[in-house]
């Protein structure tokens, strides 16, 4: 009988034991399921950008390059053109679907400022360890606002002129030692200085190329008119617009002279694409073109400040920068990260410096890497004669006025006088809207 | 085979039987077991394969309505032309390459390219309006309108937009170029625009699309790492991948919808899902390895697997020990058994149970307890028969016959004066009246030596005074009780052995001694005596046999027995001789006087 027990037990205890071990099994077996890792998620930031110029693969290659040196943030650029960017940026504000970070350029800055459609950064910027100070003061005084900051300030970028060497070479205008034109002073020491270029080039070559719409012209008149002693002046102190003065004029007329004479090449949709096909001697862009045309094979690329015509130099300017447009879902997580890329974006001022811009951390372009880079240097002074345009919420519309009326200018539906009048009249009338 | 087969079968039969009953036991829990888990993981897999094939595909369908509800989006867009005369004004010029356009024309194209890019969505890269008659208006991204294009009579797509009656037609993915050096990857919708008053085609417009917008679609589909998603074109060109660094599979021309598996070797095998859009012409491709999709169910094979290892292993267990214990009771009756063969007949199977071992075990014990029953019986049987044997032949001879012819011969002798016959039929009357109805169990050892003297005077009569016999018995002895008829066969015993064999004076010496308890009687004679190995074998006998001497009893074998019977192993004869110097017979017992006995 006893032994009956003993097997009794050792049956029961072989049968506990598979048991167990099926148990186990299963349990093991639940186990291999991959469990989903507590990693940390990735902030993926919408980032908005308005460059046509050349400007915008530059862009790219930092923002690949942003992506690759960290894992935490990944910035997903869209780039728009320039003539759409802000009837866009304008209506995701307003419908709520803003990007997480975009680029606004100074002179569109008032109307984002206003109504608070874009975030103030100087906290924000202090969390991530950026120090504003440490940008030019110049560039960052435009982006404050009752001493906060609005956005971060990337760049300063000035008109300036490019030159083909070659052509000007064949015209002998010039000085081959240093690689600067040769430019007699005033309105027309310059014009001579296009006629010696036209003489000496093929019929197909533009002397100077310059659209005959869109902006560039107004950003001419806008240089020049500041180069004038008792000009640059958009709107008197009552507010109201006050740019039809004889400066004003003086300066309009002597453009409209180059297109009625010739000297800018009719019909130019695309100056870009002519200076850099080698088809213009002389080409005034903003800085940003620098970087795309010394790839360009068909040029010899020269480029200065805008020559001092008048009493003073003076070039328009803007600057790009970083703001957060106000939106409610905005996090602390994509704040501190758009702060963080906005951080390495000016820290890394030398890649964007490739583009043509000047840096807006001094740091940067007191560097070896910026000075290193041709061209650069010698129109990085220019950030200091550089003249934005008067800081008003409906600037971008102003100018858009004064683009609709130099444009019928140029397509010889009126005289810069006209021109000038209308454009006042239309400011005033937006004025009172 | 079939000589294996009996081998085996043969090896099997001589197994035993708990062995006999694992292996069955073994061989009906293995194989249905087996089979079944072969048949449930084989038709789950299947069932599973199928669910997961046209899940697959709906999800897949999903993404191609999402897909088709974008493109209808972009569709509407080319229908915008139509909405703006002096767009259509400018398309149905007549123009040159390269000839500039006029302020208001700039105006009026930038206005509707711009309410294209702003109303469209943000991935609209370029927009081109393309003239019969020459216009065309070129907007790429980075770059200013361009107006010196021409068309291009050899382009797949404008035969396609030609060949559609003013449908729209998908443009495979391709690059374009800005006039800044950066090249995109775009697809485009292109549609023929056409006149409602000539019914003639006025020219083409064709947009641009960025493809990571449709990608962010395919990307939205929840799949798994390891899934292949792309859409390819009509000839199986791909046109946008959710991943580029997936590859794409090598599947011709698709088209409709539908699942298959793609061919390849079992490690690469993929399971396709299809659809194909009726807005684009495109298929919409996913494919999944098989292997990813059948992790789940090799986790449920193997814990079919482990499960099932575990109950076999539990059965076999549990059937081992069963078998033993079955079998238990059968082993140990098979000993027993074994026990009852060698002659063992006091075994007993103890029975526990009532059923068929129980039962044999009761008829076991019956048959052993039967068996010894039997063999008493067969015992008692032989000595009755030895008795009825006796019996008869006591009856053949009356006594009273005998003893009344015995005294007609006295009688007859006397008047013949023959006194020898007197004497002798006398004696011989005596000695038969006591041999023979002498019941008492115990005599005095007078009577003994009467009747041996009695028995002497008619051997003295027959061997004619040849031999001399010496009583030498004390008085105190005489009275004492001994067993009838022990005496006599000594006596008788010695004139066998020491004076018919013809040697010796024929004296015969009995003597009889008392010391303390124990009578010893003493036989002598002078005769040929025995050798040394006779002397040996009739000791052997005397010890060991048990047989109360049958006809050819030895008369001292007999004598030994009854007193060791009577009175136990302490007395008897002892022997000794010598070859030629007679034989002494000494008789040991119990000293009983009369008193004692009663």
């Amino acid at each position: 009988m006893a032994r009956d027990m003993v097997r009794r037990w050792i049956v029961a205890a072989v049968a506990a034991l598979l048991l167990s071990a099926a148990l186990t099994g299963c349990t093991k077996a639940n186990e291999e399921q991959p469990e989903p890792e507590p990693r940390k998620e990735v902030v993926r930031l919408d980032y908005w950008t308005p460059f046509s110029g050349g400007d915008n693969q530059f862009m790219t290659e930092m923002v690949e390059r942003f992506n690759k040196e960290q894992s935490e943030i990944v910035v997903v650029q869209t780039n728009s053109r320039l003539d759409d960017y802000y009837t866009r940026l304008r209506t995701a504000i307003l419908s709520g679907n803003a990007p997480d970070i975009a680029i606004i350029h100074t002179t569109s800055m008032p109307q984002f400022v206003q109504n608070g459609y874009i975030e103030d950064v100087t906290a924000a910027a202090e969390q991530v360890g950026l120090d504003l100070s440490q940008l030019n003061s110049n560039i960052r005084e435009s982006t404050e606002y009752n001493g906060q900051s609005y956005a971060v300030p990337l760049d300063t970028h000035a008109l300036v002129m490019y030159y083909n060497k070659k052509h000007l070479r064949q015209a002998g205008v010039l000085d081959e030692a240093t690689g600067k034109p040769l430019i007699e002073p005033g309105e027309q020491g310059f014009r001579q200085f296009l006629e010696q270029i036209r003489q000496a080039i093929p019929a197909d070559v533009a002397p100077m190329a310059m659209p005959s719409t869109r902006i560039d012209s107004v950003w001419l008149w806008w240089s020049l008119y500041n180069q004038l002693e008792g000009g640059g002046i958009f709107y008197n102190e009552q507010g109201q617009a006050a740019f039809n003065n004889p400066q004003a004029l003086r300066a309009l007329a002597f453009i409209d002279e180059l297109y009625k004479d010739g000297l800018i090449g009719a019909n130019i949709n695309d100056s870009f694409k002519l200076f850099y096909d080698g088809k213009a001697a002389v080409l005034f862009l903003g800085m940003w073109g620098t970087g795309a045309f010394e790839k360009s094979p068909e040029l010899e690329l020269g480029v200065i400040t805008v020559p001092v015509l008048y009493d003073r130099p003076a070039q328009w300017g803007d600057s790009h920068s970083l703001a957060i447009p106000k939106k409610h879902n905005m996090t602390d997580e994509k704040r501190r990260a758009a702060m963080l890329f906005s951080k390495w974006m000016v820290e890394h001022g030398e890649l964007w410096a490739q583009a043509g811009h000047v840096p807006s951390m001094t740091k940067v372009v007191e560097s070896e890497a910026f000075n290193r880079l041709e061209y650069r240097n010698d129109y990085a002074a220019a950030a200091d004669y550089v003249v934005y345009w008067p800081r008003h919420p409906k600037q971008w519309s102003m100018i858009e006025i004064l683009i609709a009326e130099f444009e019928r200018m140029i397509y010889d539906k009126q005289t810069p006088e006209e021109a000038l009048r209308h454009a006042q009249l239309k400011v005033d009338a937006a004025l009172e809207e | 085979m079939i000589k294996l087969l009996r081998k085996a079968v043969r090896a099997f039969k001589n197994q035993e039987l708990a062995r006999k009953l694992i292996w069955i036991n073994c061989l009906l829990i293995l194989v249905p077991l087996a089979a079944m888990g072969v048949y449930t993981f084989a038709s789950f897999q299947k069932a599973m394969e199928k669910n997961v094939g046209s899940y697959q595909l709906q999800t897949l369908k999903q993404v191609s309505l999402n897909i088709d509800t974008y493109m209808n989006e972009l569709d509407r867009l080319t229908l915008t032309p139509y909405s703006y005369k002096e767009i259509m004004d400018f398309i149905s010029s007549e123009r040159e390459p390269g000839q500039p356009l006029s302020l208001e024309e700039i105006e009026s194209l930038n206005r509707f390219v711009s309410s294209i890019f702003i109303n469209g969505r943000l991935d609209i890269m370029g927009v081109s309006l393309y003239g019969e008659k020459g216009a065309s208006y070129v907007v790429l991204p980075e770059s200013q309108y361009i107006t010196t294009y021409k068309l291009d009579e050899s382009a797949d797509w404008l035969k396609q937009a030609r060949s559609r009656f003013g449908q729209p037609t998908f443009i495979t993915t391709h690059e374009v170029s800005s006039t800044s050096g950066m090249s995109y990857q775009v697809f485009s919708i292109a549609r023929e625009l056409r006149s409602f008053d000539t019914g003639r085609t006025l020219g083409y417009i064709v947009i641009d699309i960025d493809p990571v917008s449709v990608r962010k679609l395919l990307q939205q589909a929840e799949t798994s790492a390891q899934e292949v998603m792309y859409i390819a074109d009509a000839q199986g060109q791909v046109v946008i991948r959710r991943d580029d660094a997936q590859p794409v599979l090598e599947l011709g021309a698709l088209s409709g919808q539908g699942v298959l598996h793609s061919s390849g070797n079992q490690r690469d095998k993929q399971l396709v899902a299809y659809v194909t859009s009726e807005i684009t012409g495109w298929t919409t491709i996913s494919a999944v390895p098989v292997r990813e999709l059948m992790k789940d169910s090799l986790v449920v094979r193997n814990s079919i697997a482990l499960a099932m290892l575990v109950c076999i292993g539990l059965a076999i267990a549990v059937s081992v020990i069963v078998a033993y214990r079955i079998t238990l009771p059968l082993r140990k009756l098979s000993r027993l058994m074994r026990k009852v063969e060698q002659g063992e007949l006091l075994v007993q199977f103890p029975v526990y149970s009532g059923d068929e071992v129980g039962r044999l075990g009761h008829s076991f014990n019956m048959m052993v307890s039967k068996l010894s029953e039997l063999g008493y019986l067969l015992y008692e049987t032989e000595i009755r028969e030895k008795d009825a044997q006796i019996a008869a032949l006591q009856s053949q001879i009356n006594p009273h016959f005998l003893y009344n012819t015995l005294g007609s011969i006295s009688m007859l002798a006397e008047v013949a004066d023959n006194r020898d016959i007197v004497t002798m039929s006398n004696n011989l009357g005596r000695l038969l009246r006591y041999s023979l109805s002498n019941r008492k169990e115990n005599v005095t050892l007078r009577d003994e030596l009467v009747h041996v003297r009695g028995y002497m005077s008619i051997q003295k009569i027959r061997y004619e005074e040849r031999m001399h016999y010496t009583e030498q018995v004390p008085e105190e002895a005489l009275g004492l009780l001994v067993i009838p008829l022990i005496v006599q066969p000594i006596v008788e015993n010695a004139i066998n052995h020491g004076i018919d064999k013809g040697i010796g004076s024929g004296n015969i010496q009995l003597s009889a001694a008392l010391a303390g308890n124990t009578l010893t009687i003493t036989v002598e004679d002078d005769g040929i005596g025995l050798a040394k190995e006779e002397l040996d074998a009739l000791r052997e006998r005397m010890q060991h046999s048990k047989e109360l001497g049958g006809q050819s009893g030895n008369g001292l074998l007999n004598v030994h027995r009854r007193i060791v019977l009577h009175y136990g192993e302490a007395y008897g004869l002892t022997i000794e001789s010598m070859p030629y110097q007679g034989l002494k017979v000494m008789m040991t017992l119990p000293a009983q006087r009369y008193s004692e006995a009663r």
